[in-house]
């Protein structure tokens, strides 16, 4: 069961959902600032919206690397 | 005129609500299995809806403008923790789930219970969670409470509006159970959406061309307010960071969240929702607008009072039918899950405190006693109301600084091949509390600007561990001898 090639894969799917979780926590800090405003957005707004916008797509390929029907 | 109108608008919202929720769950049979948790038959469509409707509240209505306005940045929280709990649920509920079916938990204390083979664990997780619950309770009232005032332009008896609203909800919730919750939701969900949007889009059109100009004025009176202050202050980076794990670890340790995740018809149906739910937090961008546009236009407000902030502007400036609209969609929004909320608290206390230890005999019983709960949990959000005069934001940390402290036993218990001792996770829990007590008795906030909830999540994880530890000290000599 435990193949080294399941075992990538789980490495995978853990780091494709740290990706969003640490941009949305430990990333914030970074992203702190006003200027370049993204439509008209401080620049710490918009970049929390892009990466929740994001998140769906990183879930949705560790449900395809899960190999669901 | 104005009053009669807006209030006349509320009362058609909340009376063809629950209309709605009462017919839609005639004709299913009510066992408690279905009662509680939905007869663990919902698909994706309904799983959606009845968590976006237990955790879209008076409190992303109202608190989220309120900290927008009063306290800027530091709102942005809000935003990151659901996505962060929801990346979190994608894993942890399908297990959670797998437990609760095999083990036929029906609480979130059961699920301890189950787990850990002890029942004075689980006594133990439903007595903090029931505290804890009040002020998620009382968020709700203080909500309504507010939404009521403004609908009634001065004219109404708050108490008494709040009173009457509160019993007919709690009725609906005995008769409907969690079917009842999930299908209101639809029509609460797509009222809230249209208030949001009427305060997030309508409002900064109104009084700036745009949300990008209302921001602009924003940042043009106070160039700090949409960014964070320095990491160890108040409100700071690190309280932001500290925050967001903290409040996505508490997120599905709610004993009314727990009981929605066992509802799902399968696991798959938790992780699909878990992909999609974060596009749900986009709207409290619009939430954060109308806070903001009113932080230019009707400036002044000060700590609790902040929460009012873009309601006032719509009763000030625009028409009583739409005022009415729009508190009428945010008084379900805390009707619905209040309820929801109530019918947890009373329902772990009866059936895994007072049912679990022999006190109760027969169902009967348990029956009267969850129906004297649900009117000790009201009346205690009641009392705590009076006295606690917070923020929505500030009650809804209380709540989660208590929840969050169930996540180390749930994670290991799901996770770790050897499960610690129930003893250790129940110090742990203490410990994190006494903490919680410390911080608030002093009156300080954590060190470096560290979320005190955090703080005591660390407490209990050390905790635990070290009584862990003792334990299999302990007992290893016995098992050599």
């Amino acid at each position: 069961m435990w193949t080294p090639r399941l075992h990538r894969r789980t490495a995978l799917r853990i780091l494709l959902a740290a990706i969003p979780a640490l941009a949305l926590t430990l990333g914030v800090p970074l992203a702190n600032r006003v200027e370049p405003r993204v439509f008209g957005l401080p620049f710490l707004l918009a970049y929390i919206v892009v990466w929740i916008a994001l998140t769906p797509l990183f879930m949705l390929a560790i449900y395809r690397t899960e190999g669901h029907t | 005129m104005s009053a009669h109108t807006a209030l006349a608008i509320v009362a058609t919202i909340i009376l063809g609500t629950l209309a709605f929720g009462i017919l839609a769950v005639k004709r299913i049979r009510m066992d408690p299995e279905q009662f509680i948790v939905g007869g663990r038959s919902f698909g994706w469509l309904l799983m959606w809806l009845l968590m976006a409707g237990e955790f879209y509240t008076t409190f992303t209505f109202l608190g989220a403008a309120g900290w927008a306005y009063g306290r800027g940045a530091p709102a942005f929280y809000i935003l990151c923790y659901g996505t962060v709990a929801y990346v979190i649920s994608y894993f942890m509920l399908p297990a959670i789930w797998r437990v609760a079916r095999e083990r036929r938990a029906l609480t979130g204390p059961d699920f301890f219970v189950a787990q850990y083979d002890s029942r004075l664990l689980g006594g133990l997780v439903a007595l903090v969670g029931f505290v804890f619950l009040i002020p998620y309770v009382t968020l709700q009232l203080t909500g309504i409470a507010l939404l009521l005032r403004i609908a009634g332009y001065g004219t109404l008896n708050t108490t008494l509006a709040v009173g009457v609203a509160f019993a007919a909800m709690a009725a609906f919730t005995f008769f409907s159970g969690l079917h009842g919750t999930a299908w209101t939701s639809i029509v609460k969900d797509l009222t809230v959406l249209a208030g949001v949007l009427i305060a997030g889009i309508v409002l900064p059109i109104h009084y700036f061309g745009s949300p990008a100009g209302a921001i602009g004025r924003v940042l043009a009176a106070h160039p700090d307010w949409l960014t964070l202050a320095a990491p160890g202050a108040p409100n700071g980076s690190i309280w932001f960071v500290s925050t967001v794990v903290l409040t996505a670890c508490g997120f599905f340790m709610f004993p009314q969240s727990m009981a929605a995740t066992f509802a799902a018809r399968d696991e798959d149906t938790l992780r699909r929702n878990a992909i999609f739910l974060p596009l749900y937090q986009l709207m409290i961008l619009l939430v954060f607008f109308a806070g903001l546009t009113a932080l230019i236009v009707y400036p002044g407000l000060k700590g609790p009072d902040a929460d009012q902030s873009f309601m006032l502007l719509l009763q000030r400036d625009f028409p009583a039918w739409l005022v009415g609209f729009v508190a009428g969609a945010g008084t379900l929004a805390g009707l619905v899950p209040a309820s929801a909320q109530i019918l947890g608290a009373a329902s772990i206390v009866s059936k895994n405190v007072l049912g679990e230890f022999g006190i109760l005999r027969n169902d009967a019983q348990q029956t009267l006693a969850t129906r004297i709960l649900v009117v000790v949990v009201a009346a205690l959000a009641f009392a705590f109301w009076a006295v606690a005069k917070q923020t929505l934001v500030g009650l809804l940390l209380i709540a989660y600084n208590g929840m969050s402290q169930f996540f180390p036993g749930v994670v290991l218990s799901l996770v770790s091949r050897r499960r610690p001792a129930p003893l250790a996770v129940g110090c742990g829990i203490v410990a994190g509390l006494a903490v919680l007590v410390y911080f608030s008795l002093a009156g300080t906030s954590g060190p470096a600007g560290l979320n005190t909830g955090a703080v005591a999540l660390i407490v209990n994880a050390i905790v635990l561990g070290l009584v862990q530890a003792a334990i299999r000290a302990s007992r290893v000599p016995a098992l050599q001898r």
